[in-house]
């Protein structure tokens, strides 16, 4: 039965009780990290949920794909397959002379960094926030402040981890900036999120400084926290106008944000000059040598806040 | 029944999940501005049938869940939600005797309401930019909604949730 007079408490007592609490979250929003990473794991089977839809509509399209297509895509794949073994052989000659310039020149050698694949399980369905959240979380080793790539380039990084999820803050965020350089003369950028998909800007360049349409931007490994080297984004457009101080730069990013299903989540080398939450203000020679004592460079399951840079403001 | 044991709350709260799933499910890049809010549509009509039962702070506890899934802010959906159900709740009874179409657009001018306030809210906390697509979810649930309606109202009579 409804009942004729409200009974208990009154729609504007339950109203200002609830601005009350969600004035209180969030004011206090930044102390309450710990408790979201609790209650996200608590809730991440629901995300695991959500995504079964689309991953059974990518099983099915797999399953009943017909014969020519596959064999088509074979063919496709088998072409790439071989365009790349043979940029890799080309790479892997690279590799080592560059290996015996640096030894010559008394540089420490790059190492190979871990990586695995991560699958993507949500998109941020809010257009002011580019997010992506991906099926690793804690359990396999994920912290926050981690690179993330795809196969074109650098996609964004580790904000937020849970148990089985993590929460990826893509660079065409407006709150992701990223220390980068162009590959032609190393003049040092910082590339900073729009929030479009297809665009990221340069920030206070002067007009004087040489970068042109076309222009390759990597990362420049300065915010300690990307490895150094990886593909970005590339210069679309050059605006210097009379009364602005600053030349008005946009690039486009390398990563295709807008349709990412599978990411690279990079666990950098101890010797990249990336700080990992465990070995924070640990000089990289030293670790080196301390290495074979018990004290892995993998990173710790645990996250711990890597010091602050640019690149999260 | 089972479904029926605690007057229909277990359907009920199904509707309000499955609401919810709606609202995450990863959807492509050309249809995403255009989500309609399931989550949203489907509280308001819980709490326009039933203002007793599933009111403001069940709007809180899901806008709240809404944040912590989407990575939001804490309590900017929950926020907005309950004032909008609030309103809502103030002209249930009107606004359950509206022709399909008087309902409908205040529904969708609640939903409206809404983005403005989680825009808002977002722009006080670290400076959102303001975009047009906020509104397009609006655009949806005004074709979707009365869909909403209709199932719900089966669903509500059929399972005699009072």
């Amino acid at each position: 039965m409804k009942p004729i007079f409200v009974r208990g408490i009154s729609n504007q007592f339950r109203l200002t009780l609830a601005i009350i609490l969600s004035v209180i979250l969030l004011v206090a929003n930044h102390r309450l990290e710990p408790a979201r990473q609790s209650l996200a794991s608590a809730l991440s089977p629901v995300q695991y949920l959500a995504s079964f839809p689309g991953a059974l509509l990518d099983w099915s399209s797999e399953s009943f794909a017909t014969r020519n297509m596959l064999a088509l895509q074979n063919k496709e794949l088998l072409r790439q397959q071989l365009l790349m073994s043979e940029r890799l052989q080309r790479f892997e000659h690279l590799r080592q002379e560059n290996e015996r310039l640096r030894a010559l020149l008394g540089s420490p050698a790059y190492q190979d960094s871990r990586k695995m694949v991560a699958e993507v399980l949500e998109v941020a369905s809010d257009p002011s926030h580019h997010y992506v959240v991906l099926n690793l979380g804690a359990r396999s080793g994920v912290f926050v402040g981690q690179p993330v790539v795809d196969a074109q380039g650098v996609v964004g990084q580790v904000v937020q981890i849970s148990e089985m999820t993590s929460r990826v803050l893509l660079l065409s965020d407006v709150s992701h900036g990223l220390p980068v350089r162009i590959t032609r003369n190393d003049v040092r950028l910082i590339a900073n999120g729009t929030g479009e998909n297809d665009e990221i800007e340069l920030r206070h360049v002067a007009k004087s400084i040489d970068i042109r349409v076309g222009d390759l931007l990597v990362t420049s490994g300065l915010g300690n926290r990307f490895p150094e080297g990886y593909p970005v984004a590339r210069v679309m457009e050059v605006l210097t106008e009379d009364g602005q101080s600053y030349a008005r730069v946009t690039a486009q990013p390398l990563a295709a944000l807008d349709r990412i299903r599978y990411l690279l989540l990079i666990w950098p080398s101890p010797d990249s000059g990336v700080t990992l939450p465990n070995q924070i203000l640990v000089p990289a020679a030293d670790h080196l040598q301390e290495a074979p004592k018990g004290e892995t460079p993998e990173p710790a399951a645990e996250p711990a806040n890597p010091p602050t840079s640019e690149e999260n403001r | 029944m089972s479904l029926q044991a605690a007057n229909g709350r277990l359907i009920v709260w199904l509707t309000l999940f499955i609401g919810l799933l709606s609202q995450i499910m990863p959807l492509p890049a050309v249809v995403e501005a255009w989500r309609p809010d399931w989550l949203l549509m489907v509280v308001m009509y819980w709490s326009i049938a039933l203002p007793h039962r599933y009111n403001i702070l069940t709007a809180w506890v899901l806008g709240l869940a809404l944040d912590i899934l989407l990575g939001a802010t804490l309590g900017v959906r929950s926020l907005a939600m309950s004032l909008v159900i609030y309103i809502a709740i103030l002209h249930c009874q009107r606004l359950r005797n509206f022709p399909k179409w008087q309902q409908t657009l205040v529904v969708t001018l609640l939903i409206c309401l809404y983005h403005l306030v989680v825009y808002w809210v977002e722009f006080v906390m670290d400076e959102a930019k303001f975009n047009t697509d906020l509104f397009l979810p609006a655009i949806s649930g005004l074709v979707i909604w009365p869909w909403i309606f209709w199932i719900l109202r089966r669903v509500r009579r059929h399972y005699k949730v009072r």
